[in-house]
């Protein structure tokens, strides 16, 4: 080496790791996931998609998408099992390819709950205890705090599918974690189990544990859940708090003529006093859904008796959370299931979610089939 | 405390639970013994090879652990399969998920699963030796093989330099084991895979080329268990050639621990 080739390609590239580190977006200090464009590729496919997440510290958030999606996928980043192919995710302020660094602050059922068969609940709790350099009371708190103490010293392969589900949570509660993320965690459970998950995620929340739930049942995530990540296809459709989705879809109030032919001259009625008239599908025969908040009930009804139909029934009623998801998406049910898979009048809902898309889209801030929303909080962009 | 302490204790959840450990030990005892009783039945007769079996030559100070070392390749077979089967097993029930998400620093968990697994080894090995090793004793009156020699200080140093040879020997195979485990992700294909190779593969290219057997991993573990007694190589050159080769799968093994996504 002469005077002139000083030893810079090593101080190069130290600086050059630096660099990268200064590189790397910084999440929000609110944020207790984040990512930006994480992707995931395997071959030609693209299991997740430049998906930008942002989950608030605190909140207990449902993480829903049809089966297939790029839920797990997208867990299973997040947690450092396997590696991005584009993008970048932090998770409790730190980055997912440090996985150490947040780890043992997380806790986390993925993929069901996956136990050594011929150990004890207590034994694998132990296992997993040990390596996070627990306690065996540790384990005897979580195992009752989900139920499981009389069942305790049972081999795992004699459990039923809802005490595995219960030993995976307690797996997941053993660090007293500040992030718990669970994958589909009412799997297989009876409606009892159901409520009692429930009722335990509710009280984590409550505790400031901030939960990210994976879901593909849109209902179990209405009612439990109070932030919402949608994905389909490894894409981002939505995230955001519920109501602001809910509330993002109009009320309606049904009407319900004494004669039921008075229908569709009630439907023309409303049209020409400039209201939105839903399409008349399936059970809603005989009724008339009409745009428009409760407040104008009143007028309606005056309408309807100046054109000589009387009512029998008047009802305000806002949209649930899987009919918006369903209106928005055309197409999903509220398995996540694609309709044309699942339902017998598939043609029928498919008209009518069709000729209601654009609209829902603008509203919710959805982008949905090439429709994009660019302006609403929580668009997919 | 050791960085890979907890991954050890924690391995040990699995390997201590008595139906496998009590199971696996009365396995490798039944096989030591078997060794051994036949062993001494063989004096006065002539062995595999057609060698005649003296009483002298058993009597001999190395004599005691002739039964052991007569199926070290049965307790080699017994670390590859419970190796292979314990990490293959990790993947299939997908508890390592559980595990790399308690504790994420991946070759730290393996160097722990790994001394967990040796340690078991060295208790299986040293429980066939002692059973060996007494089964031997038990019987050399019988058979009129005296024990003299065996009592004496180059008698108990022959048992110590025949536990250290199986032992070693069985720990080459587990690393086949940890390999196998690691590359197939199942106990069953693992187990299969690596017994396939470590026993008709290895033997079959031996035969038909027999320069192989200094090379090939397998036949230089047994070579090393006999203590190189009878064999074209040299103890030493063997032993070598067996650590190349366990620092060489034990580097892939951890280089795709490390690196590979860890998927269901």
């Amino acid at each position: 080496m002469t005077a002139e080739t000083p030893a810079r390609p090593p101080r190069m590239r130290i600086r050059s790791r630096r660099q990268t580190r200064t590189d790397l977006p910084q999440p929000p200090p609110d944020a207790a996931i984040w990512s930006q464009g994480l992707t995931k590729q395997y071959g030609a496919r693209r299991s997740v998609d430049r998906l930008s997440l942002h989950v608030p510290t605190g909140a207990l958030s449902g993480f829903v998408g049809p089966n297939g999606a790029g839920k797990t996928t997208t867990l299973r980043m997040l947690l450092g099992l396997i590696r991005p192919s584009e993008g970048h995710g932090f998770v409790l302020g730190h980055p997912i390819g440090d996985p150490a660094a947040y780890l043992p602050r997380v806790g986390a059922m993925i993929e069901g709950p996956t136990f050594h068969p011929g150990l004890t609940g207590r034994a694998n709790l132990l296992l997993l205890a040990r390596l996070r350099r627990l306690g065996p009371e540790r384990v005897t708190e979580t195992l009752d705090s989900v139920g499981l103490t009389t069942r305790a010293d049972d081999r795992f392969s004699t459990y039923s599918l809802g005490m595995k589900q219960r030993l995976g949570i307690a797996a997941a509660l053993l660090p007293n974690p500040e992030l718990l993320i669970l994958d589909e965690p009412t799997n297989g459970l009876d409606p009892a189990g159901i409520r009692e998950i429930r009722s335990l995620l509710k009280d984590l929340a409550a505790a400031r544990m901030t939960v990210f739930v994976s879901s593909h049942l849109l209902s179990e995530v209405e009612q439990i859940c109070d932030h919402l990540v949608m994905i389909r296809a490894g894409r981002l459709l939505f995230q955001g708090h519920v109501t602001d989705l809910l509330a993002a879809e109009e009320p309606r109030l049904v009407l319900t003529p004494e004669h039921s032919g008075d229908a569709e001259r009630l439907a023309a009625l409303l049209r020409d006093h400039g209201l939105r008239v839903d399409p008349p599908q399936g059970s809603s025969i005989g009724s008339v859904s009409v745009h428009a908040p409760e407040a104008v009930a009143a007028n309606l009804n005056k309408i309807a008796m100046k054109a000589g139909i009387t009512l029998r029934a008047l009802t305000a009623y806002r949209p649930t959370l899987e009919e918006t998801f369903l209106v928005a998406t055309g197409g999903i049910d509220g398995d996540l299931i694609p309709r044309s898979r699942s339902s017998p009048d598939a043609s029928l809902d498919a008209a009518v979610a069709a000729s209601t898309d654009a609209s829902v889209a603008a509203s919710v801030g959805f982008r949905i089939s090439g429709i994009p929303a660019p302006d609403m909080p929580g668009c997919a962009s | 405390m050791c960085v890979v302490t907890p991954m050890f204790r924690a391995e040990w959840v699995k390997l201590g639970r008595p139906r496998f450990f009590f199971g696996t030990l009365a396995a490798i005892v039944a096989v030591a013994a078997l060794g051994a009783v036949l062993t001494m039945l063989s004096v006065g007769h002539k062995d595999y090879d057609g060698v005649p079996v003296t009483a002298a030559a058993v009597a001999a100070p190395d004599g005691v652990m002739q039964g052991l070392e007569a199926v070290s390749i049965l307790l080699g077979v017994t670390a590859l399969a419970v190796t292979a089967a314990v990490i293959g097993g990790d993947f299939t029930h997908g508890t390592l998920r559980n595990q790399l998400i308690a504790y994420p620093y991946r070759l730290r968990l393996l160097a722990g699963k790994c001394l967990a697994l040796a340690a078991f080894v060295t208790v299986l090995v040293a429980a066939a030796t002692v059973v060996a090793a007494a089964a031997s004793f038990a019987l050399a009156p019988v058979t009129g093989v005296g024990t003299g020699a065996w009592y004496s200080t180059a008698g108990l140093v022959e048992i110590g330099k025949g536990y250290l040879n199986v032992l070693a020997a069985s720990l080459g195979y587990a690393t086949i084991g940890v390999l196998v485990g690691v590359v197939f992700r199942s106990p069953a294909a693992a187990v299969s895979v690596g017994l396939a190779y470590a026993l008709p593969l290895e033997m079959l290219v031996s035969r038909i080329w027999s320069p192989a057997a200094a090379w090939l991993p397998a036949r230089l573990m047994d070579t090393f268990a006999a203590g190189a007694h009878g064999y074209h190589i040299a103890y030493s050159t063997a032993g070598i050639r067996i650590l190349v080769f366990c620092v060489a799968a034990a580097l892939v093994a951890a280089g795709l621990f490390k690196h590979r996504d860890m998927t269901s």
